[in-house]
């Protein structure tokens, strides 16, 4: 079956979930993996949809018009084939948690030492709270370690970054048991 | 010994209140057995309930003695519970919790993190044991399966939830 990927977003208000799969249930698309959020103000969705018979955006015809004229912004992306699986990444579990005074740069330069390495994020959340005066910066991670990466090599890379940027980074193993 | 394979969600057995085992019925030890036996098969289990491979008997077997997690801390070795029962709990404990009986997915749990549970043993006898850490996540994972209850029931929160509570 051809999968797409769609992304939309707006400013936050009940009911968008319920007005989006509606669309999406009239259309007879699945829903495979989806993720859904309040970011700021708005709410996004990003959603893996599937048709047995559409084959390309043109197949939606203005099937989403709606939804745009609500509001809404929407983006459709048709997935070459086999875009919908994820590769089954071997490795460790791991949170890093980033959180200091706010500054420019802290997300590029935690993660630029993960990509070098490697590291592949599977979830990333940051929010900046705190007062007007004194903006707090908070940053999780979700990252599976690659065999061969150390958890100590990756602690001494944010040791690094905690002294350059001046900002507080715990990282620990997360365990998953299967019971 | 029987292997026998792990009933996989939606079987409806797994979402069943379970009956309490009655202590002289001879087909209790052969299902203990079959437990055991089961857990072992799956390498890297560290317990199995009696659903789990389709019986409704409040039957639950733990051992994390030879697991990663648990061998690091103090533990009971393999247990065998018959109609087990959590008398007192405290402490919370948060795991990332996966399940056979659910494959491919996995969600923080909160536990207590130290319980003490009531039970008959293999041999018939009453006991009383207190269990923490790992294990008692392990316990309780598997006593939950008795009332047909899966750890999606309990998940507390989405993978990094961190910022979802004050909106």
């Amino acid at each position: 079956m051809q999968h797409f990927a769609l992304t939309i977003i707006g400013r936050d208000r009940p009911g968008i979930v319920s007005q989006v799969t509606e669309a999406l249930y009239r259309l007879g698309c699945n829903i495979a993996d989806s993720s859904c959020s309040i970011l700021g103000g708005q709410f996004a969705m990003i959603l893996i949809i599937a048709h047995p018979e559409f084959k390309d955006k043109e197949s939606f015809g203005d099937a989403f018009t709606a939804l745009e004229e609500s509001g809404l912004s929407v983006f459709l992306r048709t997935l070459k084939p086999g875009g919908e699986k994820h590769a089954k990444i071997e490795g460790e579990i791991c949170m890093i948690s980033v959180y200091g005074a706010d500054k420019p740069g802290i997300v590029y330069r935690v993660t630029r030492e993960l990509g070098e390495r490697n590291v592949n994020i599977t979830d990333l959340n940051t929010k900046l709270i705190g007062s007007d005066e004194h903006p707090v910066y908070v940053m999780m991670i979700e990252a599976i370690l690659p065999d061969g990466i150390d958890p100590e090599e990756i602690e001494a890379a944010m040791n690094a970054i905690k002294t350059e940027m001046n900002v507080d980074i715990s990282l620990r193993i997360i365990t998953p048991v299967e019971l | 010994m029987t292997v026998r394979s792990i009933l996989l969600y939606p079987d409806p057995i797994l979402k069943q209140l379970c009956k309490p085992a009655k202590r002289d019925d001879p087909k209790i030890d052969s299902l203990i057995q079959d437990l055991i036996d089961t857990m072992l098969d799956a390498g890297h289990s560290v317990g199995v309930a009696a659903p789990q491979i389709g019986s409704l008997s409040r039957v639950v077997v733990v051992d994390v003695s030879s697991s990663k997690l648990g061998k690091k801390e103090e533990n009971h070795g393999l247990l065998t519970m018959v109609n087990p029962e959590i008398i007192n709990s405290h402490g919370k404990k948060t795991m990332r919790e996966g399940c056979m009986s659910v494959p491919d997915y996995t969600g923080n749990v909160d536990r207590a993190e130290q319980i003490v549970v009531q039970f008959i043993d293999r041999s018939g006898k009453e006991q009383v044991i207190q269990a923490g850490g790992f294990e008692a996540v392990a316990i309780q994972h598997e006593i939950d399966h008795l009332d047909g209850l899966l750890f999606l029931d309990r998940v507390s929160s989405l993978k990094t939830d961190l910022f979802r509570r004050k909106g």
